[in-house]
């Protein structure tokens, strides 16, 4: 019996040690990364695990600017229609192929081709790839795409080796393969993804100092924030606002915060009553005190905001001031929409506390105008599905954000767009924002947005209520995490002490 | 015994037959579309066409029924609409996780409940008796998700005895593992426990009425052994059957607890699986959780003959 303690003991010991030589960071995410194949990717969480695993063309930096990665430099024609990409030499998979312009042309067409493929929209510029040389191939456009750098600083550009996509076909995603600090080690569904340091990145001033990277979801915020303030994961993001403060003033964790590209808002059916009516979209537009918002829900972690552009957008622009609530203005409108005495409509939100408080809020708003919101709480799925099928008259939504300031408005405001919930449709609008994506001055296209978006702003069918903030709770043993506006932590230049 | 058993076997077939056309169909009845839901920002209805031809959505029903009843008798229950993955293979992997926690939580039930309920119906009538029922309706009340979050925060953020949540298997770390299991396995268990309380206390008093008893204590047994010789194991038959029902409680418990804590079980996958519309997913999660409570309901038809042997099968 005294034998087996004794060794029961020395295994314990043995176990730890090893425990001990091989240095973790365990990072707490809000869900389990549905999809790591960039090709059929789509939700944002997926984009975590991705950028650690995958190398891009180009990334952007804090600051949005477009920087080298895989790609090393790049020329534009003076028509914007021709981008000719020089690309680092010598780089390998973690497999052990090797990366040539052979396949990114291979990648960008899998990206453009493949039957279920989420990136066709973002390519849909490219007419031809062609490659010149190993290292150099060359994009030629049908029409000038003003996104297309950081359409490639995202999943469309992450490169995967094209071996691995032939050896696992569509379980590829299950058995991900790049050239980035990380490759993937395993992943057990709902329970965590590990990422081991391949400790031969190109980036050689940027090798992360630990052994493996392990994302764990935690759905409930509670526990993400109990987790970390315990100390069992050391990096997490989102955070609940609630847990902000005790996240900020705990001894052993820091808070990092930076304006994110996202934001949120209230898409308005205009396909049906009462929302059909501009008036009276306008009328309950002007009932909304967005810096109560930020006050009451987010406890001043919001920004509150009425364009899609958020303060850190190159096409941000302090031409549209975000005013206080304006009843005199919204029983003008009611009046002008043949419903002085107020209407009532329902606003359909998705589950969780801070979903409801804020629809609460947006309630005691329509209230003050004498407008009567009822409140539908429904699963997040259903939510999809009748947004779809515009069966609904006001919805609680949002977007987690692009650096180039198309991603944020052609698709929710463009006819038909893909994100048009409201259904919304102005002719006008429509024109300025083909025109924008295809201007590559910043300045001149700073011009169109404001435009378009004093079309927006006044036609109400997707009121913006606020931006969200990246927070992002660590324990301040880690050391050199970039802080990026797109939300995305990556981890190659971390220090672990 | 053996007709017994074989004819219940036989039984089974077109129940769980019916199960297979009622999850089918109460899975599709739930509103929202996989392909919407997985394509999200980028749905395009072009996109959300392709993703359901590719998917095998867009079949008339009873075909997606047949190929997948067809599968299912082969012993494969598909693949995961979100990632491909075999979902026999995930099923499989989460299934003892789960098994674990409620094999635990059963546990803490009995360990709890037993001397409660013997004990309360002993002393029945006094201030302890009292005390315990009150603890046991408690238990039976408490909210697992409050009650979860309560063992949290006293546990893992004030005290900083044991982490808050996570996952390790028996395998890589048999005493992390329990460790771990302990706040999930307790609240789980206290529901449990007062419900199995309740029954045993009643169950108790009733037997401990009878003329058996009462012989056994005139011929001098003493009171250890009348409770637990006779007494005891008589009461205990009420109790298999609830144990029975509890069983599977405890599967739709573990949901709430799995979510709470963390645990990659079973009840996190049929959240992501209603959550995503996974349905092949959903559809093999609440088949096999069927599967599994006909087997556990059908163990207990047979203990019922060990415990009681008045009982005989035909």
């Amino acid at each position: 019996m005294k034998v087996f303690v004794v060794a029961g003991i020395l295994v314990t010991f043995g176990a730890l040690a090893t425990f001990a030589q091989e240095r973790t960071l365990n990072v707490g995410l809000d869900a389990d990364p549905p999809n790591l194949d960039p090709a059929l990717s789509s939700a944002f969480v997926d984009r975590q695990v991705q950028n650690q695993i995958y190398d891009k063309l180009v990334d952007i930096n804090p600051k949005l600017k477009i920087i080298p990665m895989l790609a090393t430099a790049w020329k534009v024609s003076d028509l914007g229609t021709t981008y000719t990409f020089t690309l680092r030499p010598n780089i390998k998979f973690h497999d052990g192929t090797p990366f040539d312009a052979n396949v990114v042309k291979f990648n960008l067409e899998r990206y453009m081709t493949l039957d279920t493929s989420r990136r066709k929209g973002e390519l849909a510029s490219i007419k031809e790839i062609k490659v010149l040389s190993p290292t150099s191939i060359q994009l030629n456009l049908k029409f000038p795409f003003a996104p297309l750098l950081a359409v490639l600083s995202d999943r469309s550009g992450m490169m995967v080796s094209p071996a691995a996509v032939a050896k696992f076909g569509k379980d590829f995603t299950n058995n991900p393969v790049g050239t980035g600090p990380f490759k993937f080690v395993e992943r057990r569904r709902q329970d965590r993804i590990i990422l081991e340091n391949t400790n031969t990145y190109w980036d050689t001033a940027n090798r992360p100092n630990f052994d493996k990277l392990v994302y764990r979801p935690f759905p409930d915020g509670d526990v993400r924030a109990a987790n970390l303030l315990s100390g069992a994961i050391q990096v997490m993001t989102p955070i609940d606002p609630k847990d902000l403060k005790a996240i900020a003033e705990n001894t052993r964790t820091e808070l990092a915060s930076i304006a994110g590209l996202g934001f949120q808002g209230i898409p308005l059916n205009t396909t049906k009553p009462p929302f059909n009516n501009k008036a009276l979209r306008q009328a309950f537009a002007a009932t909304l005190d967005r810096e109560a918002i930020d006050r009451v829900v987010f406890q001043g972690s919001v920004t509150p905001a009425v364009t899609p552009f958020p303060p850190g957008s190159p096409a941000y622009t302090k031409f549209f001031q975000v005013n206080p609530p304006n009843l005199e203005l919204a029983k003008k409108k009611l009046a002008e929409g043949n419903q002085p005495n107020g209407f009532s409509f329902t606003m359909l939100i998705a589950t969780g506390t801070v979903n409801a408080q804020l629809a609460q809020l947006y309630q005691a708003f329509a209230k003050t105008a004498n407008i009567d919101m009822k409140i539908e709480q429904i699963e997040f799925g259903t939510l999809l599905a009748r947004a779809d099928k515009k069966d609904f008259d006001a919805l609680a939504l949002g977007w987690s954000g692009r650096p180039d300031p198309d991603g944020n408005i052609f698709d929710f405001f463009v006819t038909g767009g893909v994100s048009n919930y409201s259904g919304y449709s102005n002719p006008r609008v429509d024109k300025l924002l083909q025109l924008a994506r295809q201007t590559r001055d910043i300045v001149i296209r700073r011009d169109i947005y404001e435009d378009a978006l004093e079309n927006i702003v006044s036609d109400a069918s997707y009121p913006i209520t606020y931006f969200q903030k990246v927070n992002i709770g660590k324990l301040k043993t880690v050391d050199n995490l970039p802080l990026n506006p797109d939300g995305i932590m990556r981890f190659k230049s971390v220090k672990l002490n | 015994m053996l007709t017994f058993a074989l004819r219940r076997l036989l039984y089974a077939i077109p129940t769980l037959l019916i199960v297979t056309i009622m999850v089918f169909s109460l899975v599709r009845i739930l509103p929202g579309n996989p392909a919407l839901l997985m394509l999200g920002e980028e749905a395009s209805p072009e996109l959300v066409a392709a993703l359901n031809r590719d998917l095998g959505l867009d079949k008339p029903l009873y075909e997606q029924y047949f190929s997948w009843i067809t599968k299912v008798f082969q012993g494969n229950l598909g693949e995961s609409l979100r990632n491909n993955e075999s979902i026999t293979k995930v099923v499989l992997e989460k299934l003892p996780t789960t098994l674990e926690l409620a094999f635990l939580a059963m546990l803490v039930a009995l360990v709890l409940a037993i001397p409660a309920g013997i004990f309360t119906a002993v002393k029945r009538g006094g201030a302890a008796d009292s005390a315990v029922t009150v603890l046991a309706l408690s238990g039976i009340s408490l909210p697992n998700f409050f009650l979860g979050v309560l063992l949290i925060y006293f546990f893992s953020v004030r005290l900083g005895w044991i982490p808050p949540s996570g996952y390790v298997t028996p395998a890589e770390n048999l005493g992390q593992n329990l460790l771990l299991m302990l706040m999930p396995a307790v609240t789980l268990g206290t529901g449990t426990a007062g419900v199995l309380t309740r029954f045993l206390r009643g169950s108790m008093l009733e037997v401990l009425t009878q003329d058996f008893v009462r012989t056994a204590r005139a011929k001098g047994v003493g009171a250890a052994g009348v409770i637990f010789g006779h007494a005891l194991r008589n009461a205990f038959l009420p109790i298999l059957t609830i144990f029975g029902l509890q069983l599977s409680a405890l599967l739709s418990g573990a949901v709430i607890t799995e979510q709470i804590f963390s645990i990659p079980g079973f009840g996190r996958l049929l959240v992501e699986a209603v959550a995503t519309r996974d349905y092949p997913l959903l559809q093999g999660v609440v088949l096999l959780s069927s599967i599994a409570i006909f087997i556990v309901s059908f163990l207990v038809d047979i203990l019922y003959a060990s415990v009681d042997p008045r009982i005989r099968y035909q």
